[in-house]
């Protein structure tokens, strides 16, 4: 379980280098002629927001870094053995503003996570703080671990 | 597993004080109106008391540091950002009222504003008519 977890990370992590490397491949041509092609590949890009998982005894606890984001914008659900985190992140120009520069791109992302165990759906929950988003996931009384009784006979 | 964050304590007077923690520049947007500059900066995990601002002559500096983060002690199954800490300089233009440099965190962000010197305004000339007119 844990392997396909790790396997299905090294494949985004792939995927996102693979982009990279285009991404400087292409870099001052296309990206420059054509901003909007900038945008779409911004909105498009693989695996925002970025999410640490942590595994403790009773629980998962994801962490996803999500500065800006407001209770309102981020919604957080379990479907299917899964965490799914579906949000945006909007970074308008204030009214009247003109721009230097834009680091920080609007994005609107959905990220599903497949959970390595059980949990125990009615229990989550999620925080936000200082743009960190917290998810904690108990898992199952089955999915603990259980010391086995061992009898004579 | 854990050799992205050193986090043995430092030695000396600084023990058990802070875990040694790598420092990048925070992605940041920057605007600017009649009235001000705005820097905009990503700080995730920040809390407001982790923020210092510095003016020092034309130099801006930001130094923003993490909570220490309790999860970090559990085996990672997935690991897509490291605990970074923020520091950056910025050059403040001409034109800044340096004393009047203000910031506030908002959801994990930082902005910062550098309001424009009186003088330093666009400001609309009234044009008179001579009374022979």
């Amino acid at each position: 379980m844990l392997t396909g977890w790790r396997d299905f990370e090294h494949t985004l992590e792939t995927i996102d280098r693979l982009q990279r490397r285009m991404d400087r491949a292409f870099a001052g041509s296309l990206a420059a002629a054509d901003p909007a092609w900038t945008a779409e590949r911004r909105r498009s890009r693989v695996a925002w927001p970025p999410t640490n998982v942590f595994e403790t005894k009773e629980a998962f606890v994801v962490k996803a870094e999500v500065p800006g984001l407001a209770e309102g914008d981020v919604s957080v659900s379990v479907e299917d053995d899964a965490l799914v985190i579906r949000g945006e992140r909007k970074t308008e120009v204030p009214a009247g503003y003109r721009v230097h520069l834009r680091e920080r791109a609007p994005i609107a992302f959905s990220r599903k996570l497949p959970l390595p165990a059980r949990v125990d759906v009615g229990a989550v929950t999620a925080t936000l703080k200082n743009g960190l988003l917290t998810v904690t996931l108990p898992k199952t009384r089955e999915a603990l671990p259980r010391a086995i009784a061992v009898k004579a006979v | 597993m854990n050799d992205v964050i050193k986090q043995e304590p430092k030695n000396g007077s600084n023990a058990g004080k802070a875990y040694q923690r790598r420092t990048v520049a925070p992605p940041v947007d920057v605007f600017e109106n009649a009235d001000e500059l705005l820097i905009v900066a990503d700080v995730p995990g920040v809390p407001n008391d982790g923020i210092e601002l510095g003016v020092e002559n034309d130099t801006l500096t930001l130094t923003a540091r993490r909570l220490a983060d309790g999860g970090t002690t559990s085996p990672a199954l997935a690991r897509e950002y490291d605990e970074v800490d923020f520091a950056a300089t910025y050059r403040i233009p001409a034109g800044i009222d340096t004393a009047a440099i203000s910031a506030e965190t908002r959801n994990g962000t930082l902005v910062v504003r550098l309001p424009k010197a009186a003088a330093a305004r666009a400001r609309k000339i009234v044009v008179r008519s001579s009374s022979g007119d």
